[in-house]
């Protein structure tokens, strides 16, 4: 007898319902248990087409133009196995235009060696930041198990998809078609590359590529092409995933979290050594051999804001980590729907004087994922963007806030309860060349509808909240960083 | 991972190949991405050898003139076997790494076998040859 299709699949389902395996029995069990920002992890299971976004409040100003993409990890579980770390999931590139007043979103998946290979296992198998990683996996380059997942770099023509341990993934701007992993030079083929190059105003970019104790130094044209690439050496191993730079220097932040072994999890090969302090590495872009060390207390980092000089000294803000928690354990809690104990990022402010002390300054302000004007980088500035909130109950931000450094206040619009709110970009207004003349924009997920939505405010008036709110009849998960193509 | 990888990176020596009895003929057609340098092949009869504690049974040196080139290994007593290969792009007779040690040219091994953050391991490159055997092996990537 040949049984039927729908007897087979019947059958076949049966046969899947009765394999329990611990990865199930761990997802019901933290299923049980998630608070309601657990959609912010949450899988997207297809790309998103095209559509349009409803205006809910205010109205676009007229002369807003331009295209926002984000990236951020959107697939995490799947049946035979799941990510156990929020920077291990699949890179979901959303593409947010806006123009004649309108809004459209479209988000497609990366198209990954490793999510082709773990489709086609229906689990995920690469190990990664915080991820053991499967045995079945085929990992013959870094790039087998690049995940590029955290960041977007607009490189000429080409929209890159960043990561931060190997290469670039080129996609198409416009229909995010993934083409290729990008080499820059043959013999540079697989080299790592940071999430978060540092772009000058005129547009060359500048970015690392972390290899323990050493860094290969990129140096790039605005349209993406090879200007250099040098190996330096660092003091220390530590984990670097964002550096910042002035007009004339590179300034490379060495946390105490310091590789120690060489291990999977990448997390797992890391120590906090406290007692050791922090290092901050100055280097010459003119000059790669010409560098300069300084020295201040410890704390843990991911991110920077752009750099600036007084005089002689180096001014940057960064938002200030007690310690690397979160990205050896809380990531994990994030994606299993676990409350967090941990201590929210706080503002500071970091002053390398030219001689060669350091000043750090703390502030109260809960803050994360800083960014500025980028006409100004590596200049003169005193606005800094970030995200923050009133309390450090969870790992999300549900407030937007604008710093200002002439006087050290900061101004919030506070989204609610119901928001997880992203990193949002600084898009200046055009023809107005005042700092504070400008936008912000970035997308929340409105977890009481269930639905992402992208805002604009006002950065003169960003007490007064959104004067442009779309909504989106989808919910994609928190992302991690984007850039503005005006 | 990179320390796992760069341990991948194979050392071939070249050689010709030896008559023997009649046997299996192996042959691997591999596709290549340039066409110049020398595809390097190493065929290995036991796990050991293939670990690297022991010599190949074989070892081809392959001009690279166009998209395809073939290694013939004739007459070998069935068994069970395995191959590496790397593709020396610029024929400098060394498998050219990046700046932290990771491989640049392409290598490759039986069955198409991809390791696990090294090289594939014995179990994932075998291959039984009780007769002749053909494999098309990607050294284009």
């Amino acid at each position: 007898m040949i049984p039927s299709r729908r007897a087979f699949l019947t059958g076949a389902a049966a046969l899947s319902a009765a394999v329990v395996t611990p990865d199930l029995v761990r997802a019901a069990q933290a299923a049980a248990a998630m608070p309601n920002w657990a959609l912010a992890t949450a899988d997207v299971e297809a790309d998103i087409a095209p559509r349009s976004l409803r205006l809910v409040h205010g109205r676009a100003p007229a002369d807003l133009s331009g295209v926002l993409f984000r990236n951020g990890p959107a697939k995490f579980r799947r049946p035979g196995g799941s990510a156990r770390h929020w920077f291990d999931g699949d890179g979901l590139v959303r593409r947010f235009a806006i123009s004649d007043g309108q809004a459209e979103l479209t988000a497609r998946f990366v198209d990954t060696r490793k999510r082709r290979q773990e489709t086609r296992l229906d689990a995920m198998v690469m190990p990664g930041f915080g991820t053991p990683g499967d045995p079945r996996a085929e990992i013959g380059s870094p790039d087998d198990a690049n995940a590029a997942n955290t960041s977007v770099l607009m490189a000429g023509d080409r929209l890159w998809a960043l990561w931060e341990g190997g290469s670039p993934v080129a996609m198409d701007p416009v229909t995010l078609q993934t083409d290729d992993y990008v080499t820059l030079r043959p013999d540079l083929r697989a080299m790592p590359f940071l999430a978060h190059p540092r772009i000058e105003p005129d547009g060359r970019i500048w970015n690392l590529g972390m290899g323990g104790d050493q860094a290969l130094v990129w140096r790039l044209s605005p349209d993406g092409t090879l200007e250099d690439a040098s190996v330096i050496d660092l003091p220390r191993a530590s984990y670097v995933h964002d550096f910042t730079a002035t007009a004339r220097h590179l300034v490379i932040v060495l946390q105490p979290w310091v590789r120690e072994r060489q291990t999977m999890p990448f997390a797992d090969g890391f120590a906090w050594r406290p007692e050791t302090g922090t290092q901050i590495l100055v280097v010459d872009k003119a000059d790669l051999t010409q560098r300069r060390i300084f020295e201040t207390e410890a704390f843990g980092f991911f991110h920077l804001g752009d750099a600036w000089t007084e005089g002689g000294d180096i001014l940057f803000d960064l938002a200030l980590h007690r310690d690397m928690d979160f990205a050896a354990r809380g990531a994990t809690e994030v994606i299993e729907g676990v409350p967090l104990d941990g201590e929210a990022a706080r503002l500071g402010l970091i002053r390398l004087k030219a001689d060669g002390s350091t000043e750090l300054t703390r502030s109260p302000v809960i803050a994360e994922f800083p960014r500025s004007d980028p006409r100004r980088a590596g200049l003169s500035r005193r606005l800094s963007l970030h995200t923050t909130a009133d309390s450090p109950d969870t790992p999300f931000a549900r407030a937007i806030a604008v710093t200002d450094w002439s006087n050290g206040q900061t101004r919030t619009f506070d989204f609610g309860p119901d928001h997880v709110v992203d990193e949002m970009v600084y898009v200046p207004r055009p023809g107005a060349p005042d700092e504070a003349d400008g936008w912000l924009i970035g997308p929340s997920l409105n977890l009481a509808a269930r639905a992402s939505e992208l805002h604009v405010l006002d950065i003169a008036h960003i007490e007064d909240g959104p004067v442009a709110t779309w909504r989106a009849d989808v919910a994609l998960p928190a992302a991690f960083h984007g850039t503005w193509a005006g | 991972m990179k320390a796992l990888i760069a341990a991948a990176a194979l050392m071939l020596a070249a050689g010709p190949a030896l008559a023997q009895d009649a046997g299996a003929d192996v042959t691997f057609a591999f596709a290549v991405g340039q066409p110049t340098g020398h595809i390097m092949v190493a065929l290995f009869d036991s796990e050991a050898a293939y670990r690297g504690e022991g010599a190949p049974v074989r070892v081809a040196r392959l001009d690279v003139t166009g998209p395809t080139a073939i290694a013939l290994f004739e007459d070998l007593p069935t068994g069970t076997y395995a191959m590496k290969a790397f593709h020396d792009v610029d024929g400098d007779g060394e498998m050219a790494t990046n700046p932290f040690g990771m491989p640049t040219e392409p290598f490759a091994f039986s069955n198409n076998a991809v390791g696990n953050m090294g090289p594939a391991g014995w179990d994932r490159a075998q291959f039984v040859a009780s007769g002749d055997v053909a494999q098309t092996i990607d050294l284009a990537h």
